[in-house]
Order: C-alpha cells, then sequence, then structure tokens
C-alpha cells in the first residue's frame, strides 16, 4: 500500500453508507427524500458525448443548480411526467468507493465510485452504468452532496430516456 | 377501396400507395409497414435532398464526421484541400466502411480488411499487391463514391443520392429564408455546430418527429405547470406567455416539399422587450442586442432577438431547426428512430451568452430534459396504438376548413392545426408514387 494517510474506517463507512442511502432512495424515485441530501448549493452534472467538456461550451445531460434540480423533483412529482407514467423499476449497486487522498472527515471532500443500474420499465430493461464523483461536505454536522457528477459509460450513444435520477 | 390496401401481401402499386393518404387521414401502415419503410428508403430518402450536417462541423482539412443518408453509411468530410465533401464509407474493393470513428481528423482512410487506403479527398491512393490487377485496375477510378449530389446553404450541407433531380435551392423553396432565422441570430451571420450532441432514440416511426402546435399543453403538461412556478425557469425563457393557444399570433406554415414550421414571429416580436432584459441578465447580453441592432438594422433585429435564433423549422424528410439545436432525424426501422440534437453555438457573442443558450436547451431537450422524454413517450405509445387496423386511420385534419394561403403563397394554420402534417403526408404522398430515378438507373 501507498504511505498516504489512510481514511479511518468510521469514516469511509459514513461516506458509503451516504452513497448507499443516495442510491436506495433513488431506486425507490423518492425523489423528495433524495434531494434532502443535498447540500445549500449543489451542482448536477451528467456530461454528454464523453467524461471532460467544459459545460461553457458544451451541452450535458444533465448541468443544473439548486434551483433547476427542484424544478425536476416539482415535473417529476406532478401527474404529467408521462416518462415516468408508469415509474421506472430500479436497482443500483454502487462500488468502488473511494474518498480522495484529500478528504477530511470534519469537512468533506471528493469521492469516486462506480454503480451498475438495470431499469426496468413496462417490458423493456435498460442497463445505465458508469463511474460517479460525488463532492461532499458537512453541513450542519450531516455529510450533504454539494456536488454529483456522473460519468455514464454509453454517454456519447443514442440512449432511451433518462428521466429518473441517476 | 380500404379492403384493396388491407391485405396481407405488402406489395404495393403506385394506386394502392396513393390510397394510404386520404383528405386529411394517413393510414397507420404508413408508420408500421416494413414494406412502405423499404420503399421510403428507396423513393424518399434515395432520392431528394437530405441534410448531412454543417460545414462548422468540419472546420480544418482531415476533420470528417460520420453520417448517414438514409441507410447510406456516408463522411462529410473537408479534405486537405479546403473542398468539403460526402464521401460514401465504403471501401471500393470488397465495401468495408473505411472510417469506424464517428469524429475526428485524418489524411488518410484506411480499410483495414486489405489496407486499401484513400485520402481525405477519397482519392485512392494505395492498394495492396497491386501487381495482382494487371491493368484491370484504375487508381483514378477508384476513389471512395460520392453522393451523387452536394449542396450547400448557409453552411448547411445536403446531399442527394440521386444524380438528377431538382436543384437544392428549387427544393429549399420558400423555407430557405427560415434557415436564417437562425443563422442570423448572429450579429456576424455564423454558427458553429459544435456544442454537443443529445443522441436519443425511440421506439416509433420518423415521422411521428413533426412539427405539432397542438400537443403541448397535454405531453408537455408538467412542463407547463414549472413555467407557471417560474416564468424563465428553462424553456420559459423562450416561450414567454401561451404560444400555444389560438388566440396567439403563432401560425403552422406549410412551405411545400414537406418543409413545415411553427411561426412564432409575430408572437415574440411582442416579448422583445421583456427578451432584451432577460439577455441582459447574462454578461455580454447588452453588447449582444446592440451588435444585432448594428449588423440587421432595428426592424430586422427585433424579429431576429425575440425569436432567439429558433426558426422552429422541419426540414422534410430528416432535419429540424429547433431552439437552440440542429436536429437529424434518422429512420432505422418502421418502429424504430434515432434523433440527434446538436446544438449551435453563434458566432460574435460572449461564451456567457452561448452559455446561457446551451442551458436553456438542455433543460427542456435530449434524453434527461423536461420536454424530450415525453415526445418519446408519446411517441412509443402511438407506434403501439397503431398495431391496430380495425379503424386504421390517423386523423390529420384539424382546421383543414380554416386554411389560408399568406402573401408568399404558403398554406397557413392556426397554431394547433394539422397543417404540417398535411404538408408532410401529402409531399410524402407524391413522392412515394412515382418511381424514382434512382431506380431506374440500378435497372
Amino acid at each position: 500500500m501507498t504511505d498516504q494517510p489512510q481514511i479511518e474506517w468510521k469514516h469511509l463507512r459514513e461516506v458509503e453508507l451516504l452513497l448507499f442511502r443516495e442510491a436506495e432512495l433513488a431506486d425507490a424515485n423518492l425523489y423528495k427524500e433524495w434531494f434532502t441530501l443535498w447540500a445549500r448549493e449543489l451542482l448536477y452534472w451528467v456530461p454528454c458525448n464523453g467524461d471532460d467538456f467544459d459545460p461553457a461550451r458544451h451541452i450535458s445531460l444533465i448541468y443544473e443548480d439548486r434551483p433547476k434540480l427542484e424544478e425536476r423533483i416539482f415535473r417529476l412529482g406532478t401527474k404529467h411526467a408521462h416518462s415516468q407514467r408508469p415509474q421506472s423499476k430500479l436497482t443500483r449497486l454502487v462500488s468502488n468507493i473511494v474518498p480522495a487522498d484529500d478528504y477530511v472527515a470534519d469537512r468533506g471532500g471528493s469521492v469516486s465510485a462506480r454503480f451498475a443500474a438495470v431499469e426496468m420499465r413496462r417490458d423493456r430493461p435498460t442497463i445505465w452504468s458508469g463511474r460517479t464523483r460525488h463532492i461532499l461536505v458537512r453541513e450542519d454536522g450531516q455529510l450533504r452532496i454539494k456536488e454529483k457528477h456522473v460519468f455514464l459509460v454509453n454517454n456519447d450513444a443514442p440512449m432511451s430516456n433518462l428521466t429518473f435520477v441517476i | 377501396m380500404d379492403q384493396q390496401i388491407i391485405q396481407w401481401g405488402r406489395s404495393y402499386s403506385d394506386a394502392s400507395l396513393a390510397a394510404l393518404v386520404g383528405d386529411g387521414r394517413v393510414h397507420s401502415r404508413v408508420y408500421t409497414d416494413p414494406a412502405i419503410f423499404e420503399l421510403e428508403m428507396e423513393r424518399i430518402f434515395s432520392t431528394v435532398w437530405v441534410y448531412v450536417g454543417h460545414e462548422s462541423e468540419v472546420p480544418k482539412g482531415g476533420d470528417y464526421q460520420m453520417r448517414t443518408v438514409g441507410r447510406t453509411p456516408v463522411l462529410l468530410v473537408r479534405g486537405v484541400d479546403k473542398t468539403v465533401r460526402v464521401l460514401i464509407n465504403r471501401c471500393r474493393h470488397r465495401g468495408a466502411q473505411v472510417c469506424e470513428t464517428e469524429t475526428g481528423n485524418s489524411k488518410f482512410f484506411q480499410c483495414w480488411y486489405h489496407g486499401w487506403t484513400y485520402d481525405s479527398t477519397g482519392a485512392l491512393i494505395s492498394v495492396t499487391g497491386k501487381e495482382g490487377y494487371g491493368d484491370r485496375l484504375d487508381l483514378k477510378e477508384m476513389g471512395l463514391s460520392q453522393a451523387p449530389r452536394v449542396g450547400t446553404y448557409r453552411g448547411f450541407v445536403f446531399a442527394s443520392l440521386s444524380k438528377e433531380g431538382e436543384s437544392l435551392e428549387d427544393y429549399l423553396g420558400k423555407s430557405a429564408p427560415i434557415f436564417d432565422l437562425l443563422v442570423d441570430a448572429s450579429p456576424t451571420g455564423e454558427i458553429f455546430a459544435d456544442g454537443g450532441a443529445h443522441k436519443t432514440e425511440y421506439l416509433g416511426n420518423w415521422k411521428l418527429v413533426g412539427m405539432d402546435g397542438y400537443h403541448p399543453h397535454f405531453v408537455h403538461a408538467s412542463v407547463m405547470a414549472a413555467m407557471h412556478r417560474n416564468p424563465e425557469s428553462g424553456i420559459g425563457a423562450t416561450h414567454r406567455e401561451d404560444p400555444f393557444e389560438d388566440k396567439a399570433r403563432t401560425r403552422t406554415v406549410d412551405f411545400g416539399h414537406g418543409h413545415a414550421m411553427l411561426d412564432f414571429r409575430q408572437h415574440r416580436i411582442n416579448h422583445y422587450q421583456p427578451h432584451t432584459e432577460y439577455l441582459k441578465k447574462t454578461k455580454g447580453g447588452a453588447e449582444y442586442v446592440e451588435a444585432m441592432h448594428q449588423a440587421y438594422g432595428d426592424q430586422r433585429a427585433r424579429t431576429l432577438i425575440s425569436l432567439g435564433g429558433d426558426p422552429h423549422l422541419g426540414f422534410f424528410p430528416n432535419m429540424q431547426l429547433i431552439g437552440n439545436q440542429i436536429r437529424i432525424i434518422t429512420p432505422l426501422a418502421p418502429g424504430l428512430t434515432q434523433v440527434t440534437m446538436t446544438a449551435v453555438r453563434l458566432g460574435g457573442v460572449s461564451e456567457e451568452i452561448n452559455a446561457e443558450r446551451l442551458r436553456v436547451h438542455e433543460s427542456f431537450y435530449g434524453p434527461a430534459g423536461a420536454g424530450s422524454p415525453d415526445d418519446a413517450e408519446i411517441f412509443e405509445r402511438v407506434q403501439r396504438g397503431l398495431a391496430a387496423e380495425v379503424n386504421p386511420w390517423v386523423e390529420i385534419s384539424r382546421g383543414m376548413d380554416r386554411e389560408q394561403t399568406d402573401a408568399d403563397g404558403n398554406t397557413v394554420g392556426l397554431i394547433s392545426d394539422e397543417v404540417p402534417q398535411r404538408g408532410m403526408m401529402r409531399y410524402w404522398s407524391e413522392l412515394m408514387t412515382k418511381t424514382p430515378p434512382m431506380a431506374q438507373s440500378l435497372s
């Protein structure tokens, strides 16, 4: 192993439990509860066509601050978000959770992970998978999501609707 | 007559094809039958002008983009000689695609089956073991094939796989000035189709993605609800008040050749003032408004600024200019369609203004936007419903009795009228009931 300072197990566990909790709420389509895990100022970013395009010059699949994400949650909660009527049934595994070397338990920091999700909607299964980067921050004592970047393996391929929270 | 076409032979005479499109109605088979789809590939996509890409997507010598014309794989390439060509992506030897990367820059296209190599102008420059062909092979004759006809309008590149036919100018007809509404949203008259592409796919027919001003209150009810909370959020920034009510000064326009438009010009000009105020909140917004007035004069500038570079034009058969995007519609099967939405950046405006346009685009469009997924969902519901042939007619007669002709001779209706659908299907029918030049040349 390296001689980098190792994060304490209980702090790693706190990060893991937050990411697992996030995945559970997203799988259950509990958007509002999912939204409570986020920090006051936030960025929810799902790049398009690759992992490292500059959002100022290149569209993303999702690039949202708090008001925009709040609007997404509102819209999904109306009765007329047809592409989520019926809702997607989801199950996702989150793994390979690694806080960055400069992660500090009482402040937060960057955490990388991988996920694989199966979406079942009507009779059609879709596999979604990729890498995530969470920027976590401690706010009012709670570890919260300040930023989430989702790098889908298929972000440059034609895709069907991505209307649940990923 | 209905009996005549509802039969399990799936071979169509010109007369039976003509019967599929009636007065304000269309038969389900037009959207569901594989035999019809095959005929469309031949009689539409192999004959008329098809949009391939924009010159700004291949700015430098050697730049290329993989595209299709109907089912024909092509490369939009700028050669080292700076000429933009539409080359057929097929080795002249045994037919393998010579390019498998969606976009890039290359001096050569090499076939990795037997090593035949072409340069960026399509010329064949190397054949492995050429002596084996004796005198039978003339390299000069064996370059990559080119689309028989290529034409451009303001940087938009179109190709026709038919050697003969009307000129691009005639084919665009009165829709040409509508392209200007996007390009001239830039004070320098330049657009760059390099803002990234949302690529979506739905299980439905390609003709379902039409210009339709009747659907938003239902398909986009969730977006309307969100706009009600905050009129300037997302797409609300361009759609002030409700443009989809028949009392609004919005219109449907049929230009002929299947091209149609949802015309927001008269509606949005009323919002010139709030729209400029919205623009001025972003860095470079005030300069943009000023530059537009300088470039185009007050009257034209007001139209261009308030429209926001959103022509809402449907170019038949495969392209639309909507919002801030160039949309390519690619039919893959009767019930499978790909839609690529390429975001545009305007020349001569601040980075911040372009970034704001990208944000507005992605709020509504793309696979994770607020609008496109619901469109795709409804198209899939339509495709499933069309399997029913008990009463197989799709109704497109709305507003037939209140159509008008404008000063330019275009057919015009209220925003919710099915003028675009009738225009598209009238031209579809015209093309489908005449044997194309391509089929003649193959025989």
